[in-house]
């Protein structure tokens, strides 16, 4: 499609209304099935050994006693398991991924690392056999911080990557001249920022099962946002063809970008079933979802920017760097987009970028909604506030002077249409009066004097998609049905988002029958169209305009039949709400039914279409405004309202868009604030994994969200320039909270998460 | 989840025999909310499982003015969080009740199954210590009944001795002039351990602090009384700048960890906030 193709004005039907979801029945009965519930005749149930050790040789391994222990049927460690070197997130055209992991290794390279895997006929008696298996380590030195694992000399976690503990040679973007720019600026700001270990905690827990039939195919379920890819690098690493790997996916409890790696589970629950040759499942607890699971990188960033007196910004120089875990997965692709992204948000023409991954022997890190966005936007946009201070400017008008325009270069590289943060910007302050809010009266309330309010304003823009990193691809398959139903297939996971009911409205708007006439099929490798994964913010984006392009193909299919059967030229009937008439004469119509089926000697017709989409990238765009309350005594901060406006272009499905907003801000209110998932930096031990520690915002702790979209930058890359969604709620919402702290009690912070310690170690520093 | 032996108890004198006969390892089930996750989550280990949810007598609520409040040992935290008596004449307990949990693991967990797992932040300990509440301790051979504030010998201990099973709590009667107050700290409204709580359990009489119990929670390996905080208000009017100096005494007094909930001195901080707040909302029932 070109990306200069204006976009369709016309009245919907389906699109932009909350249609009843596809799914909501059987969730809501209980119905719905998930990998977890999927059992199978014999099934064994498989479970992983975990290193009690950060970094270290393993020098032997007894499984005897386990292999011995009654309803044992399999044990697996390194000595007999294939050695294939591979990637933990092996995006297809993507460079952007390191080849670092062996299904078990002689090394251990983080606490709580796989070492060994038993199957027995019982969860308890499997369980039980992990305790009987003997691992003896050679502790070697280990690093648990970037800036020490960057150290010469440094205790070194792999002996593949670019040398040292980097993950990925540094990312470097250059723009104009920095120097220049920072002679001209009348003033310079310069902080270091740093953000904690946020973990996805999705409701379902990792699951798997496999099972090798006669013809030693392997048919894998597994709770997965990227079907095929898993599919893909199981046939690699087991050495198959892909016809012999059929990997199955329902329904999704959350992933949040977390379940789009390879997991050394899943490996070992195939070769387990191969060994016992029945079928294995293996499921994670929720300990084992934070120590195997993934979570956001941590990260330090060094920011420098030159300012003009009237808030122009002049020059930045940034340096990120961020902690990749034990293993590559995400690393590369997080640095490259987080580091990336900070050439824009707020325009500047000279820009120095630095971004760096390093390994450490800590649990590893992954792709989570906001992809090293969250990192870099945290810094850019808080630095932004500063800069206000600093001028004695309004911070919501200094950002509206600074944020990108139609036409900026995108870190995608490519030029922005649909520029949509100014507005949402402006939006947010004319509905809140924020120039009165600015200005209020700020005394105490005499009742709780101990309790000060804040108002902050955070910005964000991000892809749709995860061009120019990946070329992405989106596919549909659609099919008329003789009763004139339509099946819609797609490779499209369904994360719990309703994705897949976005795409049936599309398609059945571009076809013109009911939203109920459309049955998807989703989630079996060996069934619908090849599909990249559900990531990237890019589903409604990507497979929806592939979707719209399957219908306008079998549109005119079903038209043609159509006219045929009622002797007109196909130009002179319409296809509307499952109706094929006559322009000019409406009375004359037939029903879609009518049209595909058989008659007078004619067989039921069959219409079939593929749409493939490859996309560049469209950009979304929010600013969140949020009142906090902070308790001078306590250090508590409660966020009491979030007005966050949204241009995420055309609205498919309003309420299932303003459900991703709500989420993204409780997760986003949580890893400012509460969540993070702490290592001891001694022993490399995990010290919350476990939702009793790990402190996420739960629905009482939640604000009030005024949910603001506006339709007013749509993209043309998009299904009637729809944009995405996902990613963009988390990311301005923990800028917009820091600066609401300052505005309540004068003390900048430029780490996530604040906590009430935090905030009173301030206060006194702040008195003294 | 680990393999257990289930065995229901139809009487005391059975739960009891169980208990001896079935030697380590045995546990006593009401609500199981804590047992079951910590069984499942192998941080208790478990051979056999006690059910006493069909001993009859164990469910009963009273109250009379001269005894005070007595629930026995299957009565939910939900349903005495709803006991009209304990809304009006025990704010305290209300707090408490009302912060354990979520409603679902209220309305099946126990206020003596949460007192007998003798956790330092248990959430119901604090102000029944403060109301000077005690419990009635059964055996084959002997009944006894014991202060709550003498019960707990360390985290997770406490002197109930082999065999011996809680088959109730008595709570004073709550007086006229009485003002009470349980203050939870944690970093969310549900779901949450407490970092810090407060109770507080005061009578005045002509304008004059007669008594007060402080009782301090998750700062200690116990419940703490802060017993020189308490002295330094009795006989008082309880102006701001005595609660003041008291809440810092009971900072002192308080013996607080660091972990991965809080530090040490931030808990200490803590005790003197809510120690404060505790106090003046306590008196605002005289308001």
């Amino acid at each position: 499609m070109n990306i200069n193709t204006p976009i369709e004005e016309r009245e919907f039907k389906i699109v932009g209304k909350s249609v009843r979801r596809d799914d909501v029945l059987e969730k809501v009965t209980g119905e719905a099935e998930y990998t977890g519930d999927v059992k199978l005749a014999g099934m064994l149930y498989g479970k992983t050994k975990r290193a009690t050790v950060a970094h270290a040789r393993i020098k032997s391994i007894d499984v005897s006693k386990a292999l011995a222990y009654p309803g044992v049927k399999a044990v697996l460690t390194h000595e007999n398991v294939p050695r294939v070197l591979h990637y933990g997130s092996p995006h297809p055209r993507s460079a952007s991924c390191t080849k670092d992991q062996y299904i078990l290794d002689k090394k251990v390279r983080f606490w709580g690392e796989g070492v060994a895997a038993v199957a027995a006929i019982s969860e308890e008696i499997a369980d039980e056999a992990l305790d009987l298996i003997e691992v003896e380590y050679e502790a070697l030195p280990a690093v648990f911080e970037p800036e020490d694992a960057a150290l010469p000399g440094a205790p070194l976690i792999h002996e593949v990557g670019p040398g040292g503990n980097l993950v990925l040679d540094p990312v470097r973007v250059n723009r104009g001249n920095v120097e220049a720019g920072f002679a001209e600026a009348d003033f310079v700001l310069e902080g270091t920022f740093s953000g904690g270990r946020p973990h996805p905690a999705y409701m379902e827990p990792n699951v798997c099962i496999a099972d090798w039939d006669g013809s030693n195919k392997l048919t894998f379920w597994t709770s997965t946002q990227s079907s095929f890819m898993v599919r893909g690098i199981l046939a690699e690493v087991l050495g198959l063809p892909l016809t012999k790997v059929r990997v199955l996916v329902d329904h999704m409890g959350g992933g949040f970008g977390a379940k789009q790696d390879c997991f050394q589970h899943e490996f070992l629950c195939a070769l387990l079933a191969k060994e016992t040759r029945r079928p294995v499942k293996m499921e994670f607890t929720r300990h084992e979802t934070f120590i195997a699971g993934r979570a956001r990188h941590p990260c330090r960033i060094w920011l420098k920017q030159g300012f003009k007196n009237d808030g122009t910004l002049v020059a930045r120089d940034m340096k990120l760097v961020y902690d990749s875990g034990a293993y590559g997965s995400h690393g590369p692709g997080v640095t490259i987009v987080g580091t990336t992204a900070a050439t824009s948000l707020y325009r500047c023409e000279n820009v120095r970028l630095e971004g760096r991954c390093l390994y450490t022997n800590t649990p590893i890190n992954g792709a989570f909604r906001g992809y090293g966005v969250v990192q870099s936007y945290y810094a850019l946009d808080i630095q932004m506030d500063e800069a206000a201070e600093r001028l004695g400017m309004d911070p919501a008008e200094l950002k509206l002077k600074n944020v990108v325009r139609e036409g900026d270069i995108a870190p995608s590289g490519h030029p922005i249409l649909g520029h949509g943060l100014e507005i949402c910007l402006q939006h947010g302050i004319d509905v809140l009066d924020w120039k009165a809010l600015r200005n209020r009266d700020r005394t105490p309330d005499p009742s709780q004097p101990h309790i000060r309010i804040g108002w902050g304003v955070g910005c964000e823009m991000h892809g749709s998609s995860a061009y120019p990193g990946i070329k992405e691809q989106g596919n549909a398959t659609v099919k008329v049905n003789e009763d004139g139903t339509v099946t819609l297939l797609t490779g499209a996971a369904g994360l719990g988002t309703g994705a897949h009911t976005a795409l049936a409205q599309i398609v059945a708007e571009e076809l013109g029958v009911r939203f109920e006439d459309i049955g998807t099929i989703h989630g079996d490798t060996d069934v619908v169209p090849w599909d990249i994964g559900a990531f990237a913010s890019h589903t409604t984006y990507l497979v929806g305009t592939a979707a719209k392009m399957a219908a306008t193909k079998v549109r005119a299919s079903v038209l043609e039949r159509a006219a045929m059967k009622l002797q007109v030229k196909p130009d002179e009937i319409d296809l509307s709400e499952g109706k094929i008439f006559v322009k000019a004469e409406p009375g004359r119509f037939m029903t879609v039914a009518e049209a595909m089926g058989p008659s007078r000697g004619i067989p039921a017709a069959n219409i079939v279409a593929n749409g493939t989409y490859e996309p560049t990238k469209s950009y979304s765009f929010a600013a969140h405004f949020t009142e906090v309350h902070v308790d001078t005594e306590t250090g508590i901060v409660e966020v009491k309202r979030v007005i966050p406006v949204h241009d995420i272009g055309r609205v498919i499905h309003p309420i299932a868009a303003q459900g991703q907003i709500e989420g993204g801000i409780q997760q986003g209110i949580g890893h400012t604030l509460t969540e993070d998932y702490v290592i001891d930096k001694k022993t490399g031990r995990s010290l919350n994994a476990g939702l009793v520690d790990y402190k996420m915002p739960l629905s009482m702790d939640m604000p009030d969200i005024e949910t603001i979209i506006l339709e007013a930058a749509p993209d043309p890359g998009g299904p009637w320039g729809a944009k995405g969604v996902g990613e963009d709620p988390i990311i301005a919402i923990g800028p917009a909270i820091a600066n609401a702290i300052h505005d309540a009690i004068g003390v900048r912070f430029h780490h996530y998460p604040i906590t009430p310690e935090d905030i009173l170690k301030a206060l006194r520093e702040k008195g003294a | 989840m680990r393999r257990f032996e289930y065995h229901r108890a139809e009487t005391l004198e059975h739960a009891s025999r169980l208990l001896v006969e079935l030697g380590d390892d045995s546990f006593l089930f009401a609500g199981g909310t804590d047992l079951l996750v910590e069984i499942r989550e192998r941080l208790r280990r478990v051979r056999n499982v006690i059910d006493i949810k069909s001993i009859l007598g164990l469910s009963d609520i009273t109250y009379d003015e001269a005894r005070g409040l007595t629930f026995g040992a299957l009565v939910t935290v939900g349903r005495l969080e709803r006991l009209p008596l304990v809304c009006q004449r025990y704010p305290n307990l209300r707090a408490a009740f009302a912060s354990l949990g979520s409603i679902q693991v209220r309305n099946r967990a126990t206020v003596v199954g949460n007192i007998c797992r003798a956790s330092p932040s248990a959430d119901t300990i604090p102000p029944l210590i403060a109301d000077g509440a005690f419990v009635h301790i059964y055996s084959r051979t002997n009944m006894r009944v014991v202060p709550l504030a003498e019960f707990f010998t360390g985290p997770g201990k406490s002197v109930l001795a082999k065999g011996e099973i809680v088959t109730g709590i008595t709570v004073p009667p709550a007086l006229d002039n009485s003002g009470k107050a349980y203050l939870k700290h944690g970093r969310r409204k549900a779901m949450e351990l407490s970092t810090v709580g407060v109770a507080v359990s005061l009578t005045m009489e002509d304008g004059l602090c007669n008594d007060i119990r402080i009782a301090l929670g998750a700062v200690g390996a116990t419940v703490l009384r802060a017993p020189e905080a308490e002295a330094m208000l009795r006989g008082t009017a309880l102006d701001a700048a005595t609660i003041k100096t008291a809440a810092n005494k009971a900072m002192e007094e308080c013996t607080p960890i660091s972990n991965v909930r809080a530090s040490a001195d931030y808990r200490r901080d803590m005790v003197g906030v809510l120690t404060g707040r505790a106090i003046k909302q306590a008196l605002e029932a005289f308001a």
